[in-house]
């Protein structure tokens, strides 16, 4: 029993946080500064017990008397949980002088995220359909209040509307996609779905395969693929800085942790069904996202474009594990590290110079930024090479382990049409490079600030290098390889 | 000292950049910082080229695994082909340094030290995947010196050149990927080193898709014509350092691509490819060297006569015969010094006269007589004044055309008779006639003069005695173009 509530407490501890938050969040004396660092020290002390568990777990079921087979304990899950909490651990703590500069910021802003992070992690532990459909709604639910927050804020208002109007749409999708299984299998659970899947015939499951359709409409809609994809830019817009943050960084690939759970395990033997959909599929957002990314003016809605674009690359690799590639699993969870480091590092940097202007940054704003700030101007270079896949950075490796295993598979066109987009995705994540370097600055230089935010900002940036080139030639630090060996974990654990 | 040498002279530069960059060097600091290890670098080349094997092939090697995964290897070395590029680098450097030394802006300097490093590590890899990330690395310091320190349009040509050259390199990385499953598949692990992939056994077809992946990355950086149009705007907006850098070395490393990884991987499939690059190559020198003829602006001319004269060096390449193949070599050599001394000369000519325009110069040699002799010589060495090494090389790859074909022998020939077309024309009108423009300006002083005589005396030495060289690589050029043969012949 007691050991089973150690097992739980990493997520408690985040759903405790996030009352505490609720309740704290009405006291004058706690400042949004000091709420902000209770969230942060919610999450930190999660972070730390699942890093101790990592490559620990033997596939337990947690309260496997109470909950049934609902919640599963394994390294998969908990890389998930340590992304998504480092993930929110690094959106408050880069946007620290974001809230302040904002009035519209409140105490329930932190219960929101919290709470929105507990879903996911539930997400990621769910091992049965009706505790994933939930788990999604709590963190889907908080992300919609998280974009709408600016309340007086058109835009922002709209965006939520936007969301939340298709997200709970495509969510009841799921719902029903669910129904389905259940019809055919009887049960919810996927140990059983596994075992349906396994022993029947691909022309009998009909039923199954109209409701594992559903289930991934919804996965679809909220990666952005095309042509779920007509939210992504607005919310992404609308959004408040930090809010986008979390989610291009953070929500994102939540959403991956269910998918790859249920199209590696459960739905293995008749993933060859969905190969073609999803090869028009990944065409279509690989090319959509390039041309959404290429024609947008604020950087803000072309890093929202080309989150569409990296959701295809994933897609490439998901379409391959269907094919059977051995290698496409490990590079799907080895990629979305690493643009989970890319994408929160630029968008931190973003609500970082948003903290202290006002408007939206487009490309012009973005002229002289090298003179006037050579330090965040290195940072947000690095950042832009990783998102485009340059080599000597983690983007690098994620897209070399993308293509390989499409090539593996036998997906040689969509491998050469990945690299064709990496190779138009250069031109706008360049072009931003271009602004900042190219032009003399109106301003003198500013000094570098130093605080939390950009320490952490250098911190990743210093990461996504590391990731990219560090060897494992240097004892005690993992470098590249050790990045790549706790995703092959990761994966090996599910099995 | 002797395996890590090469890692040595690798990073060095970029080792001095980060030190220079963290403590924040002053100007005065930078500069003696670059100047530095540009000087050590070329003592550590000098010693290696002294304990060179001439008779031996790939030495200095070392390998150490570095993302074991998916075994990639951190794999240098050094034989005649690299050694070529690599003493050409060192050698250029410090001159460019003694060049700049008034240049007050610090990002140049950086760039300079990390370009150097970049070129460096793209010439002694033997890892495909380590040889594409200097291959890529090597463009960020043109990007931002052409980008920041340039002149016209220079931030579209920027633009334009890191994208013409991305997607090359993009096709070529792809090629590199399907070379590295093949082998994972047929030996059951990963590796993308140079001998491990060279033995592989390719049917037909998937080796002519996957040599067209690498020959579209050299023929962009070459640039053979049809590839070319980055390359005038290039070099016309780019500032002085890096033209050199551009032309006398990355150009070359198009010509080293094709030689180090088109012969070592594919050497059969080449030769299907051989007849389209030979057209390419003989259009490339008719139509550069038109353009040159007429072209007003002086960096671009020199832009097309590089483009001509490196037509010629991929023509050498691809004529599989001892004379084209060692006058390539040769020219790689000669031709970097001399169109290296050429930009430099238009760079002082930009200084002293502010315009790089044919028809705003002239009578440069009634006012500056030691400017109008260097410029001359260096402008004389490219056209292939009998006496440069730029001569013995031609020579030699007219003599191995001729050997192939007689017709492609005339074609090639010609080369030589154009280039002293648009150079003695461009002579004429420079350094004598009058100048509408009243030209104050001083003759070189000594600095530049110090600079320069290095280039004068190697190109001399190379003209005048080839025989000093030519022990270097003539063994193991013979040997790799046995190899190629016999592939060739295999083939038909």
């Amino acid at each position: 029993m007691i050991d089973q509530l150690l097992l739980a407490f990493p997520m408690a501890i985040v759903v405790i946080g996030a009352f505490v938050l609720m309740l704290l969040s009405h006291s004058k004396k706690f400042t949004l500064e000091r709420l902000n660092l209770v969230g942060v020290l919610f999450l930190t002390i999660s972070f730390v017990m699942q890093y101790q568990t990592l490559g620990a777990h033997s596939k337990d079921f947690l309260f496997e008397d109470v909950f049934g087979r609902s919640f599963i304990l394994d390294d998969f899950a908990t890389l998930f949980d340590l992304m998504f909490t480092a993930g929110a651990i690094l959106t408050l703590l880069i946007n620290n002088d974001y809230f302040k500069s904002r009035r519209y910021f409140s105490g329930e802003y932190f219960a929101l995220l919290l709470f929105s992070v507990f879903g996911m992690m539930m997400l990621s532990h769910a091992h049965e359909l009706v505790t994933a459909f939930i788990a999604l709604e709590i963190a889907s639910i908080s992300v919609y209040a998280l974009v709408g927050y600016h309340k007086q804020n058109k835009v922002s208002s709209e965006a939520m509307m936007k969301y939340m109007v298709l997200g709970s749409m495509t969510g009841a999708f799921f719902m029903l996609g669910t129904a389905l299984i259940y019809g055919a299998v009887g049960s919810t659970s996927l140990t059983e779905i596994s075992a349906y899947v396994a022993q029947g015939e691909l022309h009998n499951m009909t039923l199954l395969i109209v409701g594992a359709t559903f289930i991934m409409v919804t996965i679809l809609f909220k990666i952005g693929a095309v042509p779920f994809h007509s939210w992504v830019v607005d919310v992404y817009h609308g959004a408040p800085y930090p809010v986008t943050m979390f989610m291009a960084s953070t929500f994102k690939i939540a959403i991956f942790a269910i998918a790859l759970r249920l199209y590696i395990v459960n739905f293995a033997p008749i993933n060859n069904f969905w190969t073609e959909i999803l090869q028009v599929i990944t065409i279509l957002t690989l090319l959509g996202g390039s041309w959404l990314a290429i024609s947008q003016n604020i950087i803000k809605r072309m890093l929202a474009g080309s989150s569409i674009v990296h959701s295809g690359y994933l897609l490439i690799a998901i379409s391959s594990i269907g094919l059977g590639s051995e290698l496409a699993a490990p590079a799907v969870m080895f990629y979305l590290l690493a643009y989970f480091l890319s994408a929160a590092g630029s968008f931190g940097i973003l609500s970082f110079i948003a903290s202290q202007t006002k408007g939206q940054m487009s490309y012009e704003d973005f002229k002289g930024f090298a003179e006037r700030r050579p330090y965040m101007a290195l940072f947000m270079s690095i950042f832009m090479l990783s998102l485009a896949g340059f080599p000597s950075t983690i983007g690098f490796l994620g897209k070399f382990y993308i293509f390989t295993s499409a090539i593996e598979s036998g997906q040689i066109l969509l491998a050469g049409l990945g690299i064709l987009t990496a190779f138009i995705s250069v031109y706008y994540y360049f072009k931003l490079i271009a602004m900042m370097y190219f032009y003399p600055s109106q301003t003198s230089q500013e000094k570098f600030p130093v605080n939390v935010s950009t320490l952490l900002i250098a911190m990743m940036a210093m990461l996504i290098i590391w990731g990219g080139i560090g060897t494992s030639l240097i004892p005690f630090v993992p470098g590249a390889d050790g990045f790549i060996d706790s995703a092959k974990q990761a994966i090996s654990s599910l099995q | 000292m002797m395996e890590h040498i090469l890692t040595y002279i690798i990073f060095f530069p970029l080792f001095m950049a980060v030190v220079l960059g963290v403590f924040r060097a002053p100007l005065k600091f930078l500069k003696i910082g670059a100047m530095f290890s540009s000087i050590t670098t070329l003592l550590l080349v000098l010693w290696l080229t002294y304990n060179f094997e001439p008779h031996g092939a790939m030495q200095f090697i070392q390998n150490l695994p570095w993302i074991q995964n998916s075994g990639i290897t951190y794999f240098v070395g050094v034989d005649y082909l690299s050694l070529v590029i690599l003493v050409l680098i060192s050698l250029l450097m410090p001159p460019l340094y003694i060049y700049m030394v008034h240049e007050n802006r610090k990002g140049y300097w950086y760039n300079m030290m990390l370009l150097q490093t970049g070129v460096t590590g793209a010439v002694l890899s033997l890892d495909l995947v380590l040889f594409y990330l200097f291959w890529e690395t090597m463009l960020l310091p043109i990007f931002i010196m052409i980008g920041k320190y340039g002149n016209g349009k220079y931030q579209f040509n920027s633009m334009k050149i890191v994208l013409m050259t991305i997607l090359g390199s993009m096709s070529m990385l792809f090629s590199i990927l399907y070379l590295g499953y093949i082998y994972f598949e047929t030996s059951g692990i990963w590796s993308f080193a140079l001998n491990d992939l060279a033995g592989l056994a390719l049917d037909a077809k998937t080796s002519i898709w996957l040599t067209a992946g690498f020959l579209l990355a050299f023929a962009i950086k070459i640039p053979l014509v049809g590839f070319h149009t980055w390359m005038a705007p290039a070099y016309g907006s780019a500032p002085t350092p890096t033209v050199v850098i551009m032309s006398a070395i990355m150009a070359k490393l198009g010509i080293y691509g094709v030689w180090r990884f088109g012969y070592g991987l594919f050497e059969a499939t080449l030769s299907y490819y051989a007849p389209t690059i030979i057209v390419l190559a003989l259009l490339g020198l008719l139509y550069y060297a038109v353009r040159a003829v007429t072209e007003d602006n002086l960096r671009k001319m020199f832009a097309y006569s590089s483009g001509s004269h490196l037509s010629l060096i991929a023509l050498g390449v691809f004529l599989t015969n001892i004379y084209a193949w060692s006058g390539s070599l040769y020219f790689i050599a000669t031709h970097a010094l001399a169109s290296a001394g050429m930009f430099i000369m238009i760079g002082l000519s930009y200084k002293r006269f502010k315009t790089v325009r044919i028809s705003e110069l002239g009578g440069i040699a009634s006012v500056a007589p030691k400017f109008a002799f260097f410029f001359a010589f260096f402008a004389l060495s490219i056209a292939g004044l009998p006496g440069t090494g730029g001569f013995v090389a031609e020579l030699l790859i007219i003599i191995g055309a001729f050997k192939t074909n007689f017709w492609i022998g005339v074609f090639t020939a010609t080369t030589m008779l154009s280039a002293m077309i648009y150079i003695f024309w461009m002579l004429q009108r420079t350094l004598f006639g009058t100048s509408t423009k009243l030209c104050e300006c001083s003759d070189l002083n000594a600095r530049e003069i110090l600079m320069l005589l290095p280039l004068v005396l190697l190109l001399l030495v190379t003209g005048i005695a080839p025989s000093l060289f030519t022990p270097f690589f003539e063994t193991q050029l013979n040997a790799s173009l046995q190899d190629v043969l016999t592939a060739i012949g295999g083939l038909q």
